[in-house]
């Protein structure tokens, strides 16, 4: 096989990398983690006349210091030789800031271009833009652009192929000469010979050894003899010497902007929304009150795939019939119906969800609605370790935890998705919610509403618990820092490549949550399957083995079940008591209890009978807190493609469901 | 005095910048650097700083800001 020509994409957040990538790849791409690291790798391919390019979409950030894994990655990936050119953008409404990652890549040797997206923004805010004078004084291609419009793109193509052929890199002589008034530069960059480190001119190193990067110093140690290095230390110790390297590329970008760019200056203010987030008071109540209206309009998009779910499990009476008149074992006829068609209608229900999801919150974010609710909830997200974007799935997962899984997707670094994900298993589901109350109000009767707050007040301490456990891991302590980020203007969003994306992401979701579901579902089939009804199931068996241990955490061997059986549906938890106490055939009852059916129409009395307070509230915690359901497992290995992390995070709510049950139960030993 | 000092609608001049190497990165990557002007546009307590610069609304976290020294414009 050819190698591809490699494009890497450089930008700032916010700089519209994202859209521009989805667009041009659409469904050609993958998405895992960097060997090693804690940060999302996105790669995709794409076809322009005739010819095939590969794609990179380097970590956002916003310069190429070594403040973060994200950056040191971006460096070492264009320094690697691995792209053949690198794609910068900026945003265009916002050039002078945004070009700052432009002038932090001068001096570095390979080829690029710089794309001026947003272009369409900075017309209405009346600025004139004159690409070809910036192409004059940087040497690169340059092209005004919009994402958005798909009349951008033949510019995009042709300036990419002309930044691949020409081959030139920015023009570094008016930025080396704004350096040379700082302290100790000129004799730094004499001490580093030219070609010393691949991808990088001696004025690049120059610069970033003045700024005290940690990484290029290693680098340097490595590639100078020591009494050399001495030296360059020396020159190097003032400390402050980013902020003069920054002053100097701010300079740098006003003289290449000067007569370049014209703008009718606006006076700013916040626009109406604006002021309703940003308001001390109602900031927060527009936040949640926009994240619930988003979860209602998933729904309107899920509403079809939800149909065809159900139309497949209407499918499993009409093929049980069928294979049971042509004389299949029973044994097979549940594989195929119980497991099989089972789980398929499951995950499609599910996936309805996940696309609605992935639909309207991506265009949330693409509008810029997330960055301002980052802002309000940046100060209380931040004590968990999380960026304030994280209360979305919160919330989102008060609905479903599949969907708050998915709805993580905005958050951009790993680690902080992966805790956010784990703290969100702990919010109560949809499912939950359903038979919670119920089971509350049976046992406790008035008394409901206190369990309930419990309940919530449990979660909260969870949640912060599970962000001390894992947070560690997860979010390194230099990572963990108060927002300095832009809140940019409000976008238009690009509805095609975003619904080409989301299209994408639901397909890859399907195929590897089908597989995970399938598996765990046979393993639970084959574990509760008794044969010709006579209660010998492993899982009976194993239950009743261990029942002197879960007595201990208040769980008899009929409640225990139901938990274990909680951790594939909620909803079958009922169902699998109801069959266990009035002693029917359970393995029957277990499957069919975890197609979310089956519980006894005189559930109330079998349960006064059988089941005490302290069982009962113990039962209620155990469930509530045990693994939302094996669809969002699925989900959520999906999302952090991290089987490791998606098996710790499965462990560890499995045991704290028992912890939390073992003190209920005590608890209510001691009130009943 | 202190970004963090400003009130609503104040102009003023970064004077100087405090911090690890980590924050002045961060800091000047943004476009916050000695001499630029900014603007203050909210400023509440429990809420990060929002300041305009250089075309652009930027949130600032109130401790990350403890180390941005301004004079007034």
């Amino acid at each position: 096989m050819s190698k591809l020509t490699t494009i890497a994409l450089l930008g700032q957040p916010n700089s519209g990398k994202s859209t521009l990538f989805n667009a041009l790849t659409g469904l050609h791409q993958h998405v895992g983690n960097w060997p090693g690291k804690t940060v999302e790798k996105k790669e995709g391919t794409f076809t322009h006349d005739g010819k095939e390019y590969a794609l990179a979409d380097l970590p956002g950030s916003y310069s190429l210091s070594a403040n973060s894994d994200e950056e040191v990655i971006t460096r070492d990936f264009i320094s690697s030789g691995k792209a053949d050119v690198v794609c910068i953008l900026a945003d265009s409404s916002q050039l002078e800031r945004s070009l700052f990652m432009t002038a932090d890549y001068v001096g570095i040797t390979v080829p690029c271009f710089l794309v001026l997206n947003m272009s369409d923004v900075a017309k209405e805010q009346g600025k004139k833009i004159d690409a070809k004078a910036l192409e004059k004084k940087l040497g690169v291609p340059v092209i005004l652009f919009s994402a958005t419009d798909t009349k951008s793109y033949e510019p995009f193509y042709t300036a990419l192929e002309k930044a691949i052929s020409s081959g030139k890199t920015i023009d570094a002589s008016a930025l080396e000469e704004a350096y040379h008034k700082i302290d100790g530069y000129q004799e730094i960059k004499s001490l580093i010979p030219d070609n010393l480190i691949p991808g990088y001119s001696s004025t690049w190193l120059a610069a970033k050894a003045i700024e005290n990067d940690p990484v290029v110093t290693a680098k340097l140690t490595n590639n100078l003899p020591d009494e050399v290095m001495g030296k360059l230390k020396s020159l190097a110790v003032s400390g402050k010497g980013a902020i003069a390297t920054g002053e100097c590329k701010f300079a740098w970008i006003d003289s290449v902007l000067d007569g370049a760019v014209s703008s009718s200056k606006t006076s700013v203010s916040l626009g109406k929304l604006d002021r309703i987030y940003t308001h001390k008071f109602w900031g927060k109540p527009a936040v949640v009150l926009t994240v619930l209206l988003g979860l209602i309009a998933s729904f309107i998009p899920a509403l079809p795939l939800m149909g065809v779910g159900m139309g497949v499990d209407a499918l499993k009476g009409v093929v049980a019939t069928a294979l049971a008149n042509a004389g299949c074992p029973a044994f097979v006829m549940g594989l195929i119906c119980d497991v099989g068609i089972q789980s398929l209608s499951y995950v499609i229900k599910m996936l309805g969800f996940v696309f609605g999801v992935t639909l309207v919150f991506g265009m949330l974010e693409e509008v810029g609605v997330m960055a301002r609710i980052s802002y309000v909830f940046d100060n209380t997200m931040g004590k968990l370790g999380l960026q304030g974007k994280s209360v979305m799935p919160f919330l989102v997962s008060f609905g479903c935890t599949m969907g708050g899984a998915a709805g993580a997707r905005v958050i951009d670094n790993w680690g902080q998705k992966v805790l956010t994900i784990a703290l969100a298993w702990a919010v109560p589901c949809g499912a939950a919610w359903a038979i919670i109350p119920m089971l509350s109000t049976v046992f406790f009767g008035a008394g409901a509403p206190l369990i309930i707050v419990a309940l919530l007040l449990v979660m909260l301490l969870h949640m912060w618990v599970t962000a001390k456990v894992f947070g560690a891991g997860l979010v390194k302590s230099k990572d963990r820092y108060g927002m300095i980020m832009e809140l940019p203007p409000y976008h238009k969003p690009k509805w095609g490549a975003l619904l080409r994306y989301v299209f994408g992401r639901t397909k890859d979701t399907f195929l590897r949550v089908i597989k995970v579901v399938l598996l765990v579902c046979v393993i639970f089939w084959l574990l509760s399957y008794s044969g010709n009804g006579n209660g010998s199931s492993i899982l009976y068996r194993i239950g009743v083995a261990i029942e002197p241990v879960t007595k201990l955490v208040g769980l008899p061997w009929q409640l225990f079940l139901a938990f274990i059986a909680s951790s594939v549906g909620k909803e079958g938890a009922v169902g699998v008591i109801s069959a266990l106490y009035t002693g029917s055939d359970y393995g029957a009852a277990f499957s069919r209890a975890m197609s979310g059916g089956g519980a006894a129409a005189n559930l109330n009395e079998i349960l006064l009978a059988n089941v005490g307070r302290p069982e009962a509230l113990a039962f209620i915690f155990a469930i509530t807190f045990n693994l939302p359901c094996v669809v969002a497992l699925a989900a959520t290995y999906q999302e952090i493609h991290s089987a490791k992390w998606t098996a710790k995070i499965a462990l560890y709510y499995t045991v704290t469901a028992l912890i939390l049950a073992c003190i209920a139960y005590h608890v209510g030993m001691l009130i009943w | 005095m202190k970004l963090s000092e400003l009130k609503e609608n104040q102009t003023a001049i970064v004077a100087g910048l405090e911090g690890d190497s980590r924050f002045i990165g961060r800091i000047t990557s943004i476009g916050l650097t000695p001499g630029c002007t900014v603007k203050v546009i909210k400023n509440d307590k429990n809420r990060p700083v929002l300041v305009y610069s250089r075309d652009t609304m930027i949130a600032l976290n109130r401790n990350e800001c403890s180390g941005i020294e301004v004079k007034e414009a």
